[in-house]
């Protein structure tokens, strides 16, 4: 540059390239390590700082969601009717179904900051590991799948939303038998692909998608949106947009699912990796 | 107000409280950090305003982003070519002349073109960044040109009133 000393130029260059290096290291390591004190106190501090933020919105939807929340306890109140009326066997089916349930911990949660319009998501609930919850774990609502806790502090815990790239999960269609990894499209808040079906499969528009069941973050079945419209990618996988029943700007109140087996699944993993 | 430290620390938490609360869509990502390291005195020396960048891209990742490290990335190369786009944009004799920015002795024309280059510099480095792996080179691109447009407008207001007493001096 005219005017400037070769050696100015040079300290210039090198603090660049020393700062540039430094914030791609902080970068690569802030996705993988979300327990660092780092991480932990910038979550709490966004909690702090921004929490009220969701708590004003919520105000303003409290009329929509009282009526969320009259018409979840009216089909509640049904499915219990519906429980009381059933025959001795079908009860014992129904208690097979329980105790399957009951490997999973439910932990209600409430909304303390979220993100909807970033390429990463992310979602802070006012709940931590003074109150059971561990990374790992599933955030659900009375709509769907939200996202996956990742870190936790004490009374905080932090998580990626199903609007993140970094998050896939393990979903059905229909009554089928098929699993596909479906992710974020990227674009909209409600909607969603799954990928890598085979070509053939034929999907038909307006079925359920729900999850797989087969991680250990997620009970199955859970409902998660129905399909739309699907192409074929290179020729070789079928893709899928689902339309997601979870609109993520009116989420105020969720549920951390646990898989209490997730410990010993995660043991039995690590170990079939050794003696492969 | 006097304080053009206080102004710029106001304008910092502004920019925050609006990565936090004015996310419309993923389309638009407004940014006007590049117009506030503008901004700064143009005598301030280069390896300073980098330090100053990494400080302030740090800071904004740890309340807002929660991707540490981001802001920075994008920051830091706006500060290592500021001085050399005020050299261009402004010319040589704004360094010989030891001028301070003013939007009535430039012009909001020529700042128009150094908030451009600027803010250009950053989205380059942050939208490829943000969306690796994600999106399509066409939707980056999109990205591009509308958070350009978009914060280019909103940096243009940040640097008037950034700028406002030196404006009074060539009055």
């Amino acid at each position: 540059m005219p005017g400037q000393k070769p050696s100015s130029l040079l300290i210039s260059a090198a603090t660049f390239i020393l700062l540039e290096l430094a914030a791609l290291l902080l970068l690569r390591s802030s996705s993988t390590l979300q327990n660092i004190w780092m991480n932990r106190a910038s979550h709490r501090t966004m909690a702090f700082l921004w929490g009220s933020g969701e708590t004003v919105r919520s105000q303003f939807q409290m009329d929509e969601l009282n009526r969320s929340l009259q018409a979840e306890n009216a089909l509640l109140q049904e499915r219990l009717r519906a429980y009381e009326a059933l025959d001795m066997d079908r009860e014992e089916l129904a208690r097979m179904a329980a105790r399957n349930a009951a490997n999973y911990r439910y932990t209600p949660a409430t909304v303390v900051k979220m993100s909807r319009n970033r390429t990463h998501n992310y979602i802070i609930l006012n709940k931590g590991s003074d109150d059971g919850i561990h990374p790992q774990s599933g955030i659900i609502s009375d709509l769907g799948v939200v996202g996956v806790v990742q870190a936790v502090d004490k009374h905080y815990s932090y998580g990626l939303t199903l609007m993140n790239p970094q998050m896939s999960i393990g979903a059905r269609i229909g009554g089928s038998e098929l699993v596909a990894p479906l992710t974020w499209d990227g674009r909209h808040s409600g909607r969603a692909l799954l990928s890598n079906l085979p070509p053939h499969f034929n999907v038909a528009p307006g079925d359920t998608v729900r999850t797989s069941g087969f991680s250990s973050i997620f009970p199955p079945d859970i409902p998660i949106g129905v399909t739309g419209g699907s192409r074929l990618v290179d020729g070789s996988t079928r893709q899928v947009d689902v339309e997601l029943f979870q609109d993520f700007s009116r989420l105020r109140y969720v549920t951390v699912v646990e898989n209490r087996d997730r410990a010993a699944i995660m043991a039995l993993e690590a170990e079939g990796e050794v003696t492969r | 107000m006097r304080s053009p430290a206080l102004k710029f620390i106001l304008l910092f938490v502004a920019q925050t409280a609006l990565w936090n609360y004015f996310n419309f869509t993923p389309y638009v990502f407004i940014v006007f950090l590049p117009a506030m390291l503008l901004c700064l005195p143009a005598e301030r020396g280069t390896v300073r305003v980098m330090i100053l960048a990494f400080i302030l891209g740090l800071i904004a990742d740890f309340l807002v982003n929660g991707q540490m490290g981001l802001t920075s990335l994008a920051l830091v190369p706006v500060a290592a070519f500021r001085r050399r786009v005020i050299r261009i944009v402004f010319g040589q004799e704004f360094f010989i002349r030891d001028e301070a920015l003013s939007f009535h002795r430039q012009g909001w024309v020529k700042f128009l073109w150094a908030i451009l280059l600027l803010t250009g510099i950053y989205l380059i480095v942050y939208i490829p960044v943000d969306c690796a792996g994600m999106y399509s080179s066409g939707f980056r691109t999109l990205k591009f040109l509308l958070s350009l447009l978009a914060s280019s407008a909103v940096s243009m207001a940040a640097a008037f009133l950034l700028l406002e007493e030196s404006d009074e001096r060539w009055k």
